[in-house]
């Protein structure tokens, strides 16, 4: 079932023209690890704030409120870039885990980002507990950096 | 040059810490991924610092404040992209030093420099005037847009690399191989 919908996503157009040539993929791709550096500095710069590591001397809710203005812009460059990488390998995904790891860990990033992290940090930090600040981002950095690093390995098996 | 660079490439190709890294899948792997996830503190970091200058992002915090704050955390992405690059480049010395790509990639870097280098100087003259503007001058501007088109360019060689559009040895247009520094066969 689930093995069909990725041939499918393979053999439509959008996979086709993926595959196409090879410069089409390669560019895709760069834009992908722009998306990446920008989700990526974002990400760190809101969470080493929140761990008082970088930009004491700014106030962390307007660390968290601009970071992610800009974390959602990069999130949108890397879906719709990550989206026609996929279909044109998509049945090769399918096959590997480190595509199903990225997945999963993306899932739950942007459940973790939209359900917990941001309602939370709308909220006047100080009315927060610290320790409350900083699992939040080291739980943050952990779910990114999987990401990340699981995709970047897609690409290294098979 | 070219048969020189050529050379000094062949030699440090034959070491065997270069022959351990390009055939130890695991740490060759685990060094590309440093790499690259490291571009999330120096590139990350600098387009912050890019986007205050064009009004778009911290615009009612300093700029200059934004720019001290993000330099230390970019410099230290900087020398890890630095170290993990001259590791990759050990690894596969030949092949990269006759990469179009990575020439491309090596004058864009110096660009780059070169544009922060002269940008710093003008942005350390700013305290007290438009630093707390929530959008920098024209100058800074067009330094701040520049910064981040020519390290886009940078990603995007760099990523390049990886493809043999342009090996030396393949059918390429003379200029090509011009370019890429490709040393005749003797």
């Amino acid at each position: 079932m689930l093995l069909s919908f990725f041939e499918w996503l393979e053999a439509s157009s959008l996979g086709v023209f993926m595959k196409d040539l090879p410069a089409t993929f390669a560019v895709v791709e760069a834009v992908h690890l722009m998306g990446l550096a920008l989700l990526g500095g974002t990400v760190l710069a809101q969470d080493l704030r929140l761990l008082n590591v970088i930009m004491r001397d700014v106030p962390s809710n307007v660390v968290t409120e601009q970071g992610h203005r800009w974390f959602k812009v990069g999130l949108w460059i890397l879906l719709l870039t990550g989206v026609p990488m996929l279909a044109g390998v998509a049945t090769k995904c399918y096959h590997n885990p480190f595509y199903w790891t990225k997945m999963i860990a993306l899932a739950v990033g942007i459940l973790f980002v939209f359900t917990l992290k941001q309602p939370l940090l709308r909220a006047d930090h100080a009315t927060l507990k610290p320790a409350t600040l900083k699992l939040m981002a080291l739980a943050s950095m952990s779910v990114w950096f999987l990401v990340a690093a699981s995709g970047r390995w897609i690409g290294f098996s098979g | 040059m070219n048969s020189a660079l050529l050379q000094f490439a062949t030699w440090l190709s034959e070491r065997s810490f270069s022959v351990g890294l390009h055939e130890s899948f695991y740490m060759y792997n685990w060094i590309e991924t440093t790499h690259v996830m490291t571009l999330m503190l120096s590139f990350g970091m600098l387009a912050i610092v890019d986007l205050r200058m064009l009004g778009l992002a911290f615009a009612n915090v300093p700029a200059s404040k934004i720019a001290e704050r993000l330099d230390k955390p970019m410099l230290i992405g900087f020398t890890l992209m630095f170290i993990t690059g001259i590791l990759l480049f050990t690894a596969i010395p030949v092949r990269t030093t006759q990469s179009l790509w990575f020439r491309i990639k090596i004058v864009l870097l110096i660009a780059a420099a070169i544009n922060a280098w002269l940008f710093r100087g003008y942005l350390l003259a700013a305290k007290g005037s438009w630093d707390a503007d929530a959008v920098a001058p024209r100058r800074a501007r067009i330094a701040a847009g520049l910064s981040l088109a020519l390290w886009c360019g940078v990603i995007m060689t760099g990523r390049f690399i990886a493809y043999d559009w342009f090996d030396c040895g393949g059918d390429n247009p003379a200029f090509i191989d011009w370019a890429a520094g490709c040393v005749a066969a003797e």
